[in-house]
């Protein structure tokens, strides 16, 4: 009869209780393995999200949020200047972007356009929903319109002129573009030539070298591309200087993006970009812009995190106050033990097999709980903490680099580590409150439980 | 030969001190069956536990065939119980959820033999004391009064002790499963060539043993 045989069949004394307590362990090592996954899947997410984000440093005017249909101040070409020659500023993107009103469509409507127009017609769909208050709203393309919709209403167009229009920061919400068709134009030649979206072309029937007015002026489709989201494919780009010529806005900058050398140099670059341009400017960097888009991920991270915590310290006590039962349960047999030669060490060995005997099973249970529940709880916690991205909410509230879908689209990964973790930190737990019953064990004279015979 | 010499025993109780044992002396030829009598609450328990290194006396000296068992560390003295003290319950102590024979196969699991061994001399053990092949497959609770004495009794012969101390052994049964009992420890002395020492509060059965001490407040009288 050695001790692990005795500890074994010490563990199913009480058929009852052992399920009781192999049910709680399973359920607590199983949520705890569940968060770690959630944990471990956001926390993925989070860094591949900045990762992708990259280096740059947004400028704008101060007090412009780069909301459609905000403050729509600019900066000059003056404030700008020497920010390229700012330490690891390895270059810089300017941006004038304005909005045209549709021919005859939306000008003057709510959520339209300037007095500026342009021949061509949205491709934006406005989708039509209710909330729970019951009110309307129609939104799509990063635009948003409570109440009715009016009559002739068409969704103005963005126009944005660019000293690099292939970069993604050119287009609202940073999606970068792929040209499809056609040559990309030069950002720093003033040309009556312009990029719009397949979509856009596809919507006013144009393709390479039709054209199109804008500003009363003829423009030349030079390229198509295409972008991921509605508010992108919105967007007719130009080159900088054919922007300022053709809103009557020379050396304005509504935005500009600053390039940094290397992630590490970021905060300080950051730092004296905002420096350089003092009250005039507001300096984004990505990293900060991500982060507050990334807080609903940030927040499922930290629930996730309590969470593990919670139900691993929950586990460690159903053990402890296990061991604790049994040690007090079976007081005289210890004494029994001692009295006929046992020494301390074998009756705490006997002890510890039984508990580890318990875990293992309920961590067996626990790993499949795991496995079966990862997957659709870390979905449903990132579903409910980071909202829907087909409702209307305040246009660009989120940062325009990340993209709230994309945020949504979280595969947790069950691997062979988070398994040994799981099962590791259970035996752990499990040979810890085991010391203190071994400790508890130490204690019982038997000459005291032979007193009580 | 047991030799205690002026062994007293003081328990801390409340605000005062309880003397459980009071400068007791006496000696105990190897081989003896010896008695110690004496009513409830006059020390005998704690006299037996003193003897079986359970615990340790507050006075005195105790010494077992030459050996000191009152200097001898935590860790010697469970070595020392393992292999030269067997103790008989009046509860008889068993383990409820081994059978019979894994009860008296227990002791010697403690020991480095062979399990072929162990069990081979559980079985001669549990024979010796008149169980049948039957009854050592069954739990304690499955076992008469008598029969769990009795595998009690095997389980203390279980590594050949020297001393055999029994607390009330036929203190829960019947008179005559009791006799039968009585004599068997008898005959074992005779049979194992041990020292057993039997603490009882029946005077009659002292009196069936070779020596008797009775105890009475803690003192020898």
């Amino acid at each position: 009869m050695n001790v692990v045989t005795l500890g074994v069949r010490n563990a199913f004394r009480n058929r009852t209780r052992t399920g009781a307590i192999i049910a709680i362990l399973g359920l607590s090592i199983g949520l705890s393995l569940v968060m770690l996954i959630s944990y471990q899947a956001v926390q993925q997410k989070i860094s591949d999200t900045k990762r992708s984000i990259g280096n740059t440093v947004t400028i704008r005017p101060a007090g412009n949020t780069g909301m459609i249909g905000g403050n729509s101040s600019t900066l000059s070409a003056d404030q700008l200047d020497g920010v390229k020659d700012i330490d690891h500023v390895s270059d810089v993107t300017e941006i004038l972007t304005d909005r045209l009103s549709t021919e005859g469509a939306s000008e003057g409507m709510p959520m339209g356009g300037g007095t500026a127009k342009t021949s061509l017609t949205s491709p934006v769909e406005l989708k039509k929903s209710t909330n729970s208050d019951g009110v309307t709203t129609y939104s799509g393309g990063g635009l948003m319109l409570a109440g009715g919709m009016p009559e002739n209403f068409s969704p103005p167009i963005t126009m944005a002129g660019s000293t690099n229009p292939t970069a993604g920061d050119t287009i609202p919400e940073g999606s970068a573009i792929t040209i499809t068709d056609g040559k990309a134009i030069s950002g720093t030649k003033d040309a009556d030539e312009a990029m719009i979206s397949e979509a856009m072309a596809k919507k006013n029937n144009l393709k390479v070298g039709d054209t199109f007015t804008a500003y009363d002026t003829t423009l030349t489709v030079k390229a198509l591309f295409t972008a991921k989201t509605e508010g992108a494919n919105n967007t007719i780009i130009v080159s900088m200087p054919t922007q300022q010529r053709l809103s009557d806005r020379s050396d304005q900058v509504s935005t500009a993006v600053a390039t940094i050398d290397s992630l590490d140099n970021l905060k300080a670059a950051t730092t004296a970009l905002q420096d350089k341009l003092g009250t005039d400017g507001d300096v984004t960097s990505a990293l900060d812009q991500a982060d507050k888009a990334l807080q609903p991920l940030a927040s499922v991270k930290k629930v996730a995190l309590f969470s593990l915590l919670g139900s691993v310290v929950a586990g460690g006590v159903v053990i402890l106050m296990m061991m604790i039962m049994v040690v007090r349960e079976r007081r005289r047999e210890i004494g029994i033990l001692k009295a006929i030669g046992a020494s301390n060490l074998r009756i705490v060995l006997q002890f510890m097999t039984e508990a580890l005997t318990l875990t293992l099973i309920g961590a067996f249970i626990g790993l499949v709980i795991g496995v079966v529940g990862g997957n659709p709880i870390t979905a449903s916690l990132v579903d409910s903490s980071v909202g829907d991205p087909t409702q209307p909410g305040p246009m660009m509230a989120r940062p325009l680099m990340v993209n709230v879908g994309d945020l949504k689209d979280i595969q947790a990964h069950i691997g062979a580590s988070v398994l040994l973790f799981g099962l590791g930190g259970a035996l752990i737990i499990a040979m810890l409150s085991s010391s203190f019953a071994g400790w508890l064990i130490a204690k019982v004279r038997p000459a005291e439980v032979m007193r009580q015979d | 030969m047991i030799q205690i010499k002026n062994v007293s025993r003081t328990f801390q109780s409340g605000d005062g001190v309880v003397t459980a044992v009071r400068n007791v002396s006496f000696n105990v030829p190897t081989g003896t069956f010896a008695s110690i009598v004496g009513t409830s609450g006059s020390g005998k328990t704690t006299l037996l536990s003193l003897l079986g290194t359970l615990d340790k006396p507050t006075e005195g000296s105790i010494e077992i065939d030459g050996v000191d068992i009152t200097k001898l560390s935590d860790h010697k003295l469970v070595a020392y119980r393992r292999k030269q003290i067997g103790f008989v319950f009046q509860g008889y102590n068993l383990i409820p959820n081994l059978t019979a024979l894994e009860n008296v196969v227990l002791p010697l699991s403690f020991e480095a033999i062979p399990t072929a061994a162990r069990k081979q001399r559980a079985k001669e053990l549990l024979t010796q004391v008149g169980l049948t092949e039957a009854q050592m497959g069954r739990k304690p609770a499955r076992l008469s009064g008598g029969q769990q004495q009795r595998v009690a009794i095997a389980r203390a012969l279980a590594n050949k002790p020297s001393l055999i101390l029994a607390d009330e052994p036929t203190g829960n049964l019947d008179t005559a499963t009791g006799k039968k009992i009585f004599d068997l420890l008898h005959l074992l002395t005779r049979t194992e060539d041990t020292t057993i020492l039997v603490v009882t509060h029946d005077l009659p059965i002292a009196g069936k043993t070779d020596k008797a001490f009775r105890l009475q407040d803690g003192e020898l009288l």
